[in-house]
């Protein structure tokens, strides 16, 4: 009777949660959350849970009300990342990239951390959706951490990109956007993997990703050899980031370098790329000394820069 | 090409869930202190809806949070971040850190990803080491750690004279003389009021009032400073910490 | 994926578009829209609805005003609709958008005033705890996409203090000493800035009163989902009072010195 009571009286404590329950069904608490895990979020559960529109075609809405570079009507940005390169050698990985972030022409940020410190042995590239990447690549070195507690031993390259590249196969389509590269070091030596929000997975020896991808590309290709050594390998990685920011609009500001090597990664250093064009990159091992721009390089070869000689006479 | 559009699925006109409420945020880290500060205005389009809505919020004494966009998206968020910490206090028995609180920012904001909050989220307030930091989020939670950063509105216009006036960009020092690294605090305090009313006279939604919050690392110095300044408030609530001030002033209403 | 940004982040729909090349003047607008305006819901959309509520702070308390007309479309279908409503002793609240929506607000706080006087507590809710509980009705709702379409004025007077709060459809809130939903907040708002802002303490029940008639009868010459029947709520410490319906005294002898557009320009 009293069960009765409690099911359809309007008035006690049961009914207040009930009435509770109902307005705000859309988000339940459990104790992990509150508890010694506080501050994890979603990620406490196996799988992270999302709130997703009610409406017929979640898919159509975002795309309606989310970033467009060439719609700058779309006025929730999501910020975008650009020209990211790595690749393999003889002595390692590097991995170098730049660190600008644009909302539609705007440059929301010339500071971007590109590359993803995953753990020590582990690193991924951002390019697409930085939060994306961010979350999607702190998410999977959670992962790789776990199974070392139940392996006893490292993840390998191949498989910790096999899990990130399973984990957003399942978003596809959903409008994630990720084009990220994982590279590390394990017990087959250095390892290289393309992972993108598509689902693709490739390995191989070299890949630039994003829009200044191609200029990347031009350089790395004409310089790239197997046993290039860990000096001219930074130096190519450093010089490709410097083409890109230069002729592509979407990269630019700073280079950042990495090099991936048997004992983990090490991080080289931050390059201003303006500062490349006119002065070089400083006093770095494999820096050819004077700047990268090509007005240097046709010093005193045209008419109205003649060499001094002609100048002179 | 017109063949394509008219293959488009038929577009219902739906309900948009999302409105721009206009306004600016901005926030300066200093070497023992950090400034967040916004603006009070709310609009619509071009309609003036009040000219005090707060959108900088005192998270705990060493966090502040501003946030900017969608006004009853970003209501909910500073709800909900503080729900969160709240049930922090009560499982540690201690305010959660700066950096923790930045990425339990990222966590909530990211598990939107599919139905975002609008909200631009700018994080400001001391760290374990007493350094000044400057978080910055988009709204699906992809975050950084900045010296300086403005959001909103007038972004656009606010953060090229940040990058002028804090990073020193495209400035020379003269000979045998070197930028500072770290500001004082009356110095940023200046630049916060000049960004501002530099804002209001070029932007159609900034204006009204502005809210400056100060977090004072333990021990700063940079208290000294503000002595002198007029109608400065003190919201600390714990002792012998970090303490939070919120300073007011008039910006142009029309 | 490929290396434009520009078509990076956005979700993918094969169906249309799959290499890009739809011209950008072409996509859906998702420019700001005025959430009244023809703005069709796959749930619902409003039907009969009421038009502008206005309402302001003076010396006692607050003054709400509301026109008794609820439309349908560009008819006026009813019109001896009340849309002011008191809540609790303490506060009233005021509609504009759906009538039905507003019906059913009506109910879920004549429930919650039910549940509170049951309790017996000691407690009772005043204007800050209904604006509330509104917002958060109404922000839930939106996220569900499934919005109650009003934009809703809540004020009232409790332990000495006023209250003027906005909230709408969206979960938008703002508070202000004068407030004004639909046209209102193009038309009345102005005005009644200019009449009440920096006198909130000092107007009296009589010129506060004044203040809302002149806007709710330049409202009326103006907006074409009026009626010059209204009704006035006035709260104060002594509590609620919603006055009978008022007619507007108009002077339209003005009409006849208007030149210069429609079908006459001479």
């Amino acid at each position: 009777m009293n069960t009765f009571a409690d099911r359809f009286s309007t008035t006690t404590a049961a009914s207040q949660l009930r009435h509770a329950q109902k307005l705000a069904e859309e988000e339940e608490f459990d104790a992990t959350m509150w508890g010694s895990s506080a501050g994890f979020g979603s990620l406490t559960k196996g799988v992270p849970t999302f709130t997703v529109p009610a409406v017929p075609d979640p898919t159509a809405f975002l795309r309606l009300h989310t970033d467009d570079h060439a719609d700058p009507s779309c006025r929730i940005k999501i910020k975008h990342g650009t020209t990211t390169l790595a690749f393999r050698f003889q002595g390692g990985v590097i991995v170098a990239v730049d660190s600008r972030a644009t909302a539609g022409s705007y440059i929301a940020s010339g500071t971007v951390k590109k590359v993803i410190e995953i753990n020590p042995y582990l690193l991924g590239t951002m390019a697409g959706g930085a939060a994306d990447c961010q979350f999607w690549e702190t998410y999977l070195g959670m992962h790789c951490r776990l199974h070392e507690l139940r392996n006893r031993e490292r993840i390998s390259v191949s498989a910790a990109s096999k899990y990130l590249s399973n984990l957003v196969y399942s978003y596809k389509g959903m409008g994630l956007s990720m084009g990220t590269m994982i590279c590390g070091w394990d017990k087959t030596g250095p390892a290289v993997f393309y992972v993108d929000s598509d689902g693709t997975r490739l390995k191989g020896d070299l890949f630039a990703v994003g829009s200044g991808s191609t200029f990347a590309y031009g350089v790395l290709d004409q310089g790239y050899r197997w046993d290039l050594t860990d000096e001219e390998a930074q130096e190519l990685g450093r010089r490709s980031i410097y083409a890109a920011g230069h002729r592509d609009a979407f990269s630019g500001n700073t280079c950042n370098l990495y090099h991936v090597k048997e004992a983990g990664w090490t991080f080289l250093g931050n390059y201003d790329i303006s500062q490349m064009h006119y002065e070089g990159p400083g006093d770095v091992p494999g820096a050819p000394g004077g700047g990268y721009g090509y007005d240097i390089r046709v010093e005193g070869r045209n008419s109205s820069d003649p060499p001094e000689e002609a100048a002179a006479a | 090409m017109p063949d394509m559009v008219s293959l488009a699925q038929p577009q219902q006109r739906q309900f948009n869930p999302y409105a721009d409420n206009g306004g600016t945020i901005l926030a300066i880290a200093g070497a023992d202190f950090t400034v967040i500060a916004g603006d009070t205005r709310q609009s619509e389009g071009y309609s003036i809806q009040t000219r005090y809505a707060p959108k900088v919020f005192r998270l705990t004494d060493r966090a502040v949070l501003a946030v900017n966009g969608f006004a009853a998206d970003g209501n909910m968020f500073v709800k909900k971040v503080r729900q969160r910490l709240e049930w922090y206090r009560h499982a540690h028995a201690k305010d959660m850190p700066l950096r923790a609180i930045a990425r339990l920012i990222q966590t909530m904001l990211y598990a939107r990803r599919f139905f975002p909050f609008y909200v631009y989220n700018i994080l400001g307030g001391i760290e374990e080491d007493g350094s000044g930091a400057v978080y910055s989020f988009d709204p699906v939670g992809s975050y950084e750690r900045e010296a300086c950063r403005a959001a909103g509105a007038a972004q656009s216009l606010v953060q090229p004279f940040l990058d002028n006036q804090i990073y020193f960009k495209n400035q020379v020092p003269a000979p045998g003389m070197a930028h500072p690294v770290h500001l004082p605090l009356s110095t940023v305090l200046s630049l916060v009021i000049d960004s501002f009313t530099s804002a209001t006279e070029r932007h159609i939604e900034v204006g009204d009032g502005l809210e400056m919050y100060v977090v004072l690392a333990k021990g700063s110095t940079a208290i000294q400073s503000l002595s002198t300044v007029r109608g400065i408030q003190e919201m600390t609530v714990t002792e012998d910490g970090e303490r939070v001030f919120v300073i007011r002033r008039e910006l142009k209403k029309d | 994926m490929d290396h434009f940004p520009t078509n990076w982040g956005r979700p993918r729909n094969d169906a249309y578009d799959p290499y890009g090349t739809y011209p950008i003047a072409h996509r859906p607008n998702n420019g700001p829209k005025d959430a009244f305006a023809d703005a069709v819901q796959r749930t619902q959309q409003p039907i009969v609805t009421g038009t502008s509520v206005l309402a302001i702070k003076y010396k006692d308390g607050i003054m709400m005003a509301a026109d008794n007309l609820a439309s349908y479309g560009s008819l006026a279908r009813f019109k001896d609709i009340q849309r002011l409503q008191p809540v609790g002793a303490h506060t009233v609240i005021g509609a504009g958008g759906d009538m039905s929506d507003f019906q059913y607000i009506q109910l879920m706080l004549d429930e919650l005033i039910i549940d509170e006087f049951s309790a017996q507590d000691g407690h009772t809710l005043g204007p800050a705890e209904v604006h509330e509980y509104l917002a958060q009705v109404m922000y839930a709702r939106r996220s569900k996409m499934n919005p109650l379409w009003n934009s809703i004025l809540v004020g009232g007077v409790k332990d000495g203090k006023r209250f003027l709060a906005y909230v709408d459809l969206l979960g938008t809130t703002y508070s202000a000493s004068t407030l004004a939903t639909g046209y209102g907040a193009y038309i009345a708002q102005p005005l009644l800035r200019t009449a009440v802002e920096g006198k909130e303490d000092i107007l009296t029940e009589e010129e506060a009163y004044k203040i809302l008639e002149q806007s709710m009868r330049v409202l009326y010459y103006r907006d074409a989902r009026t009626i010059d029947k209204y009704q006035v709520a006035t709260v104060t410490e002594k509590g609620v009072y919603i006055s009978e319906s008022r007619r507007l005294d108009t002077n339209w002898s003005f009409a006849e010195g208007i030149r210069g557009y429609g079908a006459q320009t001479q």
